[in-house]
């Protein structure tokens, strides 16, 4: 008899078309000339991603996703533009045959590996969807573990991020001294 | 061009995501966290150093830019 799974047929048929919208606003952000177009492009790319990511389960890393990229780095990306003027870049591609030379070695590489790796057997973790519904959620099973396992990778990312700002304040306020250019 | 960079932490991002799920692990799932940190952090300090580039030359083409003095 034929299976027919609605619901999964519906989810498979939402992840393609969120897929491709993401794949295609990636590839806006690549060829698009103006940088505001570009900066609009990579905010689509991002929330098709976080839907990506709702989809497999992963509620906290999706809710991360919308507010650290899609809210704090693309407004700091667009008030830079905005502050610097984009300009219209000129497309210029000298390279072209080297691409294409490149996607074919790629291609090549990636058949030569399909072909002679065989099927792997994964190492299964135990966090199926049911165990983490039973700890109470995406967020709190992602913060048992991060609290528990890879403690110190946390801390060092505090570390890093404190680093950065100190870093950026340096940059942009102490400087600043019109330097003299430079003798041709 | 460092939308760009963006953009290939973002895939890592939902290749780690979607390993994650597939194997049934988190570890996935708080690596993809920790490159998201370490983005945010690269992000402002790029846009630190572009600010500053932009303040002292008036240009911003990266092919222009070749000392690293002002």
């Amino acid at each position: 008899m034929f299976e027919f799974d609605l619901l999964e047929l519906t989810r498979e048929t939402i992840t393609l078309a969120v897929g491709l919208t993401a794949v295609l606003a990636s590839l806006g952000v690549i060829l698009c000339s103006s940088p505001v177009y570009c900066a609009l492009y990579l905010i689509g790319n991002m929330i098709c991603l976080a839907l990506l990511f709702l989809l497999y389960n992963a509620e906290f890393v999706a809710a991360v996703q919308i507010i650290v990229y899609a809210g704090a780095v693309m407004i700091l990306f667009l008030f830079i533009i905005a502050l610097l003027g984009g300009k219209k870049e000129i497309q210029e591609s000298p390279a072209q045959r080297s691409i294409v030379f490149a996607l074919i070695i790629t291609m090549l590489g990636e058949l030569y590996l399909a072909a002679t790796v065989g099927p792997t057997k994964p190492l299964e973790g135990v966090f199926d969807s049911k165990t983490v519904a039973e700890v109470g959620g995406s967020a709190k099973a992602i913060g048992l573990e991060l609290f528990s396992r890879h403690l110190i990778p946390f801390e060092l990312v505090s570390g890093l991020l404190l680093v950065a700002a100190v870093g950026v304040i340096c940059l942009a306020k102490f400087s600043y001294v019109p330097l003299r250019r430079r003798v041709k | 061009m460092f939308m760009s960079v963006e953009l290939m932490l973002n895939s890592v991002n939902f290749l780690l995501v979607g390993y994650s799920s597939f194997l049934k692990s988190l570890d996935g799932q708080i690596f993809a966290l920790m490159i998201m940190a370490v983005a945010a952090a690269e992000v402002v300090v790029g846009l630190a150093i572009i600010l500053t580039i932009f303040r002292t030359r008036h240009d911003m083409d990266v092919d222009h830019i070749d000392v690293l003095k002002g």
